[in-house]
């Protein structure tokens, strides 16, 4: 029984080793010693004042998923990296151990205590961390991505001086998918898999089915759009089922799915592969990023027809040049949208014909003036 | 020991067979229309081969006597083998590079499951901890060299299997339509592994001792047969097949290494001992938890089953399975000797 235990002992030895090494080839991503948080409370800023050369560090937190998911966290550590490149900040990302408000309070501690006061945490499921962190770290500054700090029971919403809540119109991006892949596609079905039901992922939703619409109606497109080809699979890491699910909307007829779903995403992109590999006509409109590079099959073509994208490095790299000219907005909720080109689907679209883009352009300038306006709500007609 | 086994056979027999029967019963029922069959199948059994081939290589380990939790584990050190080969060479080999990623998936994990090997035999460990090790284990070393030699924790390959209609066999009416349309390559010959398995095990004296290693180890080795050599072979096995069942994922489905096979490798084990030890056992098992759990995720797509909500679909396979645990706990099939060093 001795030994067993030994010899258990020495493989989670040897396994923790890994862990460890895999943290600190990860670039910056080495954890700083965990000193309970509770301990460095008062800020000290005699250290960083005495070094006037000293420069802005920048810490950020992964959200589920690595720092290379092609997705949220790379988008926002790119925008960081961009600022640690021009010279102008000092940036470490620390990935929490899990996705529970404690795990996130643990890492921003652990910034905190390694002195970095200016914070950036990607995704809704901060919110109610930073509704912690603004007032145990006064000092410091946060930027939230997608959400807004507020209590577990959505009872208050509250954003101190010291956080800034990012937002994107993300039914904006959806509505020029739409018109896009609509343009570009005539006549067809179209589908949508969402991952979570939450409202960043709902408003992509929307957006699609009203620029789908728009273009029905104004640009003399034919797509059809079933309510039972739009839904949310319930997760953003199923792959199976982003597979099995555009596989069947596909047997069904659909050819091009919009896919707002993260790693279920994946899967229905795979699928895409393998049908247009088959000689199939389907296509995949990506999101968040440009991922056409995803849909890449061996003939150098790709299945990824255009992406509603959401430009993440946009949100950080502004927001630390902010904070470096003394404009911090502080307490405010931003939205990045057609207005100040938060949004928009890729200046490169191979998949899409030149007639295309120059429509979707002329739609972008409506949009930026207010000619056009798209709802970030479940107008009557649309799916949910 | 034979005759312990006949005795056990005829208390388990016709259980089994009741549950088979109602089973397919269930599963034709669901299939009632043409239609949805065609819907579902060739993805159901898609989902189901991976799961297969795991826990076919439990029954391997197990029925050798060395107790196996290391599946999840070993499939995730199959799937990234796959995923890195594949990437590494399908720039030069095209699609040739998916069998030979199907055989370093296949060497990955057999070699990989040496570790537990030599833990559990010759150090004549606690095979839990060891299982336990190897799944914490390979979780962090995939990803650490997903990272170091790829670049990134996710591994992605530009092509997999594309489906294919079975020439002549699809045109039979029903069961062509069932089993023989739209089908992986990889498939049948994950089928075929199972059945030479079956003549492996059942059918020559090979797999008589290796068996009786995991009932009687003593009386094995009393008469004359290598205990440990044999179990050497049945936790290689073990490995080999995981890794196998974790390259399929990849290039069937998934098409992407993402650090993770979703614990299709602890449902393998839940297979194993709901298929009662047994390889036509596990086939029902995999395939019953495939099919349901493929119902679950596209019946929001398919208004069909959109009357039952999702959610009794997926918990469905666990709950048969829980009752079903209770229903064998008295008789249970599992080698005695499993989880015994020797």
């Amino acid at each position: 029984m001795k030994k067993a235990l030994y010899v258990g002992l020495m493989v989670l030895a040897i396994a923790l080793v890994m862990v460890s090494c895999g943290k600190k080839e990860s670039a910056t991503a080495t954890t700083p010693a965990a000193t309970p948080a509770q301990v460095v409370t008062q800020p000290a800023p005699a250290a960083p004042a005495a070094k006037p050369a000293a420069k802005l560090k920048v810490g950020m937190i992964t959200d589920a998923g690595t720092i290379d998911d092609k997705s949220f966290n790379q988008g926002t550590w790119e925008g960081i990296l961009k600022a640690q490149n021009e010279g102008i900040v000092d940036a470490k990302y620390l990935k929490p151990s899990g996705t529970t408000e404690a795990d996130y309070l643990k890492e921003i501690g652990n910034l905190y205590d390694a002195g970095y006061r200016f914070i950036i945490t990607p995704g809704y499921k901060f919110e109610t961390s930073i509704y912690e962190a603004q007032d145990k770290y006064p000092s410091a500054k946060f930027v939230i991505l997608d959400g807004e700090p507020h209590t577990a029971d959505y009872a208050t919403f509250r954003t101190e001086k010291n956080v800034v809540a990012v937002f994107w119109a993300e039914h904006e991006s959806g509505f020029l998918a739409g018109i896009a892949a609509a343009l570009q596609m005539k006549t067809g079905n179209f589908g949508f898999i969402g991952g979570m039901e939450i409202p960043a992922v709902q408003k992509f939703n929307w957006g699609w089915q009203q620029g789908v619409k728009y273009a029905n109606e104004n640009l003399g497109t034919n797509i059809t759009m079933l309510a039972e080809n739009y839904l949310y699979q319930g997760s953003f890491d199923n792959v199976a089922a982003g597979q099995q699910i555009a596989a069947s909307m596909f047997d069904k007829g659909v050819n091009v799915i919009f896919a707002a779903a993260g790693g279920v995403g994946v899967g229905a992109i795979n699928e895409a592969k393998a049908r247009v590999t088959a000689g199939k006509d389907v296509w995949i409109v990506g999101v968040d990023v440009d991922q056409y590079p995803d849909g890449m099959l061996p003939t150098g073509k790709s299945v990824i027809l255009t992406s509603a994208m959401k430009y993440l490095d946009r949100a950080s790299y502004d927001m630390i040049k902010h904070e470096l000219a003394g404009t911090f907005p502080g307490g405010q909720k931003l939205n990045l949208d057609a207005t100040n080109d938060g949004i928009g689907i890729p200046v490169q679209n191979p998949n899409l014909s030149a007639d295309v883009m120059a429509k979707v352009q002329e739609l972008y300038g409506k949009l930026k003036n207010g000619e056009v306006k798209v709802a970030d709500t479940q107008l009557p007609g649309l799916f949910k | 020991m034979r005759n312990g086994e006949q005795k056990q056979n005829k208390f388990a027999s016709p259980l089994a067979m009741l549950i088979y029967v109602v089973l397919a019963l269930v599963v034709l029922a669901l299939f009632s229309t043409s239609h949805l069959i065609r819907l579902i199948m060739p993805y159901a059994i898609a989902y189901t081969i991976p799961m297969l081939m795991t826990a076919l290589g439990g029954l391997y380990s197990e029925r050798s006597g060395v107790t196996n939790l290391g599946l999840e584990g070993l499939m995730l050190v199959g799937y990234f083998a796959c995923a890195l080969t594949i990437r590494l060479t399908e720039q030069t080999l095209l699609t040739a590079a998916l069998p030979l990623g199907l055989l370093m998936g296949v060497l990955a994990g057999a070699l990989f499951s040496l570790l537990h090997a030599f833990a559990s035999i010759n150090l004549k460990a606690d095979q839990v901890i060891s299982g336990t090790a190897i799944n914490m284990l390979a979780s962090a070393l995939t990803v650490y060299l997903a990272r170091t030699i790829a670049g990134s924790g996710n591994v992605r390959i530009m092509l997999g299997i594309v489906r294919q209609d079975v020439p002549l066999l699809s045109s039979i009416p029903g069961l062509g339509t069932l089993f023989f349309t739209q089908s992986y390559w990889s498939t049948w010959v994950a089928l075929a592994v199972w059945g030479a398995s079956w003549f492996l095990l059942y059918k020559t004296s090979f797999g008589l001792r290796l068996r009786a290693c995991g009932e009687h180890p003593s009386a094995v080795a009393s008469a004359g047969v290598n205990v440990y050599r044999m179990r050497y072979f049945g936790v290689t096995m073990s490995g080999a097949l995981a890794g196998l069942g974790g390259s399929i994922i990849l290039i069937t489905y998934s098409g992407e290494f993402n650090g993770t096979v979703a614990g299709l490798g602890f449902l393998s084990i839940a297979a194993l001992i709901f298929g009662q030890w047994k390889p036509l056992g596990i086939l029902g098992a995999t395939f019953f938890f495939g099919t349901a759990t493929t119902i679950a995720n596209v019946s929001q797509v398919i208004p069909q089953f959109g009357v039952i909500p999702p959610v009794i679909f997926k918990v469905f396979p666990y709950v048969v399975t829980l009752l079903a645990l209770v229903a064998f706990s008295k008789r249970s099939a599992a080698p005695k000797a499993a989880g015994e060093p020797f």
